[in-house]
């Protein structure tokens, strides 16, 4: 008990000694408003949030093995980089807290960094090892890509071109709109479509959910090796939908029977149209993975 | 309606028997003793033609069942033998890798070329990640082996199949994206 104690009371010093040893950053850059903002971050956070100013405002508590912070700005593109000594026996690690104007184009790059953004409308990309990232999406392009990291992902407007990978991280989008493009290695993919034109999404192992609406022409094609696929999508007027796998099993919630490709060897199809056809299409092909399709929300 | 001379409107008025003009036998007789005694050299030829063929299909038989052997041996694991290693600087490229399917895809030599390079640097760049990260990929780049191996033995036994063929080339696509993800993720923190 008494051994406990002392561990416990050791503990708490150390920490606040490694808290108290952090030292904060603060400063601000005038920057253009449409502009481009580049942070790089090594460890620790990246918080931005995007506001109704003119000012690239940056406050960081940094790691005793972090050198120093620099802010520029030049011609339209501000940079805000953690520098790091290539050699350092402490904690190389920032956490940033950056406020930047709402109508930027943002280029983050870290390695274990967790990234989050807020209400940031320009273009992004995002691009992180194993860090996590949870972002709002709005009109433009956005390129989000992990190693290892999960990706939590939120459409905030219409008319947003999304391409988000990662190897093992999973990926969740929520409200996604317009086109989308997504694919994992072994991390399962989640995605919530409120109305859209596009999705294209493969996996290799990991499992893939669609969910929402498919517009008048729109398209969603999911494919995957081993990962099972489920789209639930409400037909908006119809689509045509072709299913196939080699060996997973084809199952529906419209009563339709998939059929058997070769009379002799493996492989399912199913194809067909919901209500009427209006151009859109899903597709969906596997080779072990199972795969399900409901017209039902 | 009178009947005209010389036309049927029943069977019944038609013959019970009609004999030949002359006897056939004879003749059938004599051809097939003189046949079962002396061949011709069209037969001969015949003959030779269907030993050959019978020839063909046995060393045919023979190659075929060499191939399924040889495949079996190099593409499949033996009771007892290790799975092939994870991908690793020494693997070699996938166009001559045992098993493999020489898609049009995998022969291109750019493609080769390029793989090559990003194998070679692998095991350094997995080197300069976090070890949990080290862990994922190592992980994700087994499964991407996997299922090139189980898309590659699905299509031995189905070669013309165009899903797992689709499947098989966007693998190969996938390895590659995570090798050059590799190659970002360890000279990202150096650019930092």
């Amino acid at each position: 008990m008494r051994t406990t104690t002392v561990m416990l009371c050791l503990g708490i010093c150390v920490s606040g000694l490694a808290h108290a040893s952090n030292r904060i950053f603060d400063r601000s850059v005038e920057a253009d408003p449409k502009g481009t903002v580049e942070i790089s971050n090594v460890a620790g956070r990246i918080d931005v949030t995007g506001y109704d100013g003119k000012e690239v405002q940056v406050h960081g508590e940094l790691g005793e093995g972090v050198e120093r912070v620099d802010v520029d700005s030049s011609r339209g593109i501000t940079t805000v980089k953690v520098i790091v000594p290539s050699h350092t026996f402490h904690s190389a690690s920032a956490d940033l807290r950056i406020r930047v104007p709402r109508d930027s184009e943002l280029e983050i790059s870290g390695v274990s960094a967790d990234v989050s953004e807020t209400d940031v409308q320009g273009g992004l990309q995002l691009k992180t090892v194993s860090g996590d990232v949870k972002a709002d999406i709005f009109k433009g392009t956005s390129e989000i890509k992990t190693v290892s990291g999960d990706i939590v992902l939120r459409g905030r407007a219409d008319g947003a071109q999304l391409h988000v990978t990662s190897i093992s991280g999973g990926i969740r989008l929520d409200h996604g709109s317009a086109d989308i493009e997504g694919s994992t290695v072994s991390g399962d993919l989640h995605m919530r479509v409120d109305a859209t034109h596009s999705v294209r999404v493969r996996t290799t192992s990991g499992d893939v959910r669609i969910e929402g609406k498919l517009i008048s022409g729109g398209t969603i094609e999911a494919e995957s090796v081993s990962g099972d696929v489920n789209v639930r999508a409400a037909p908006d007027g119809g689509y045509e939908y072709e299913l196939s796998s080699f060996s997973g099993d084809i199952t529906n919630c419209m009563g339709a029977n998939a059929e058997r490709v070769s009379k002799y060897g493996p492989g399912k199809r199913l194809n067909g149209t919901e209500g009427t056809s209006s151009g859109a299409r899903i597709r969906v092909k596997t080779m072990s993975g199972d795969v399900e399709l409901c017209d039902k929300n | 309606m009178s009947r005209k001379e010389g036309t049927i409107s029943s069977l019944r008025e038609l013959p019970r028997d009609i004999p030949p003009a002359r006897d056939l036998w004879p003749a059938i007789q004599a051809r097939l003793t003189e046949e079962s005694r002396a061949p011709t050299a069209a037969d001969t030829r015949v003959r030779n033609r269907h030993l050959r063929m019978r020839f063909i299909a046995a060393a045919a038989m023979i190659a075929m069942l060499a191939v399924g052997i040889w495949i079996g041996r190099s593409g499949l694991p033996l009771v007892g033998q290790r799975a092939r290693p994870v991908l690793t600087a020494s693997t070699a490229n996938p166009g001559t890798e045992q098993g493999a399917v020489q898609t049009a895809y995998t022969m291109d030599p750019k493609y080769l070329r390029d793989r090559a390079e990003l194998v070679k640097s692998l095991e350094g760049q997995l080197a300069t990640l976090p070890p949990q990260t080290r862990t994922k990929v190592m992980a994700s780049l087994a499964t991407i082996q996997k299922s090139k191996q189980d898309l590659e033995a699905a299509l031995g036994h189905d070669p013309s199949n165009a899903l797992l063929q689709e499947l098989l080339v966007n693998t190969y696509q996938d390895e590659m994206r995570v090798l050059t993800a590799v190659q970002e993720a360890g000279t990202a923190g150096k650019g930092i």
